[in-house]
């Protein structure tokens, strides 16, 4: 599952997450088009989970993301890694993930203890492309 | 329990062997188990976590938590092929995944012990234990013995049935 990001790592080195911020303008508003997804019409979640919105995400890059998460007018909010403990634990490590746009003006980090899609614990890493974004995503 | 003792007291004697059972057995038939998250999903619990009803009595399980998706599923092996951790003589059960406000009701004709769990949580220990009737049911099967099918954690979550039948309900506070 991780090798869409070993792939982008090893060939394209920081210029993937280059490519994915700017070449990507159509990520700003939602939805995001291919490859992703919204989580809510492949698992078991609210369309608008409070604290993280609206999430999509592409399927191959599963379970740390990029997820990018927008509020309810559809403006990209928060790009969201989730990263499992065990995996850490274990030796794995998650290099040159993509944003979805480059300015983040906050990062919060804290622990989840799983939900459908990613269901054991692992750690939520948020950041926030705006100031008001945490207060959008709120509820 | 205070109520229930009050009216022993004053009832005659040929009742009171009834009214000596827990108290949460003469209770309403309907239960309510709340699936609840803290708000970043650190914490995620049923509430009760233990419960005493009596036979025939109907479970309500209900999604109160507005950022995740839960399940009550029983320890059965028609589920997932785990080991069974209800009487031999229920039906098992599964809610699927409830969204938040969505629920799910089972109704328990058995008596006996009911260890059940949600499964994206179940490494988070989100389990609960219900128990239907008393020991003096015809019928009854206690709790499972198994250790080999669960985790510690889950193991060390779940309340005696002693536990269960003194407090009736368990309630569980921010999932501590």
């Amino acid at each position: 599952m991780f090798k869409p990001m070993i792939l982008s790592a090893t060939l394209l080195a920081t210029s993937a997450t280059f490519a994915f911020a700017e070449g990507h303008a159509a990520m700003l508003q939602s939805p995001p088009g291919e490859p992703f997804v919204q989580v809510s019409d492949v698992l078991p979640l609210p369309a608008f989970i409070p604290g993280l919105g609206t999430l999509f995400v592409s399927p191959d890059t599963l379970p740390a993301g990029p997820f990018l998460a927008y509020d309810h007018d559809g403006m990209l909010s928060a790009t969201v890694y989730m990263t499992p403990l065990d995996e850490l634990k274990n030796g794995v490590s998650y290099d040159d993930l993509a944003v979805g746009t480059h300015e983040v003006i906050a990062v919060d980090v804290y622990y989840n203890a799983g939900h459908p899609g990613v269901d054991v614990p692992h750690a939520h890493i948020v950041l926030y492309h705006d100031a008001e974004a945490k207060a959008r995503l709120a509820e | 329990m205070i109520i229930a003792r009050r009216r022993a007291l004053t009832m005659g004697g040929s009742v009171f062997a009834a009214l000596a059972a827990p108290a949460i057995l003469r209770a309403a038939p309907l239960q309510v188990v709340k699936m609840q998250g803290s708000a970043r999903g650190e914490r995620v619990w049923f509430n009760p976590l233990g419960v005493a009803i009596p036979a025939d009595s109907t479970v309500r399980f209900v999604n109160h938590d507005p950022g995740n998706g839960h399940t009550a599923t029983a320890y059965h092996p028609d589920n997932f092929d785990r080991v069974r951790r209800i009487p031999q003589a229920a039906a098992p059960w599964d809610s699927d995944f409830l969204l938040p406000d969505e629920s799910f009701e089972v109704t328990f004709t058995v008596p006996g012990v009911y260890d059940y769990y949600c499964i994206p949580h179940e490494m988070a220990a989100m389990v609960g234990r219900i128990v239907v009737g008393t020991p003096l049911d015809t019928g009854w099967e206690g709790p499972s013995t198994d250790t080999t099918d669960v985790s510690p954690e889950v193991l060390a979550t779940l309340p005696t049935v002693e536990e269960i039948h003194a407090r009736g309900r368990i309630e569980q506070k921010d999932g501590a």
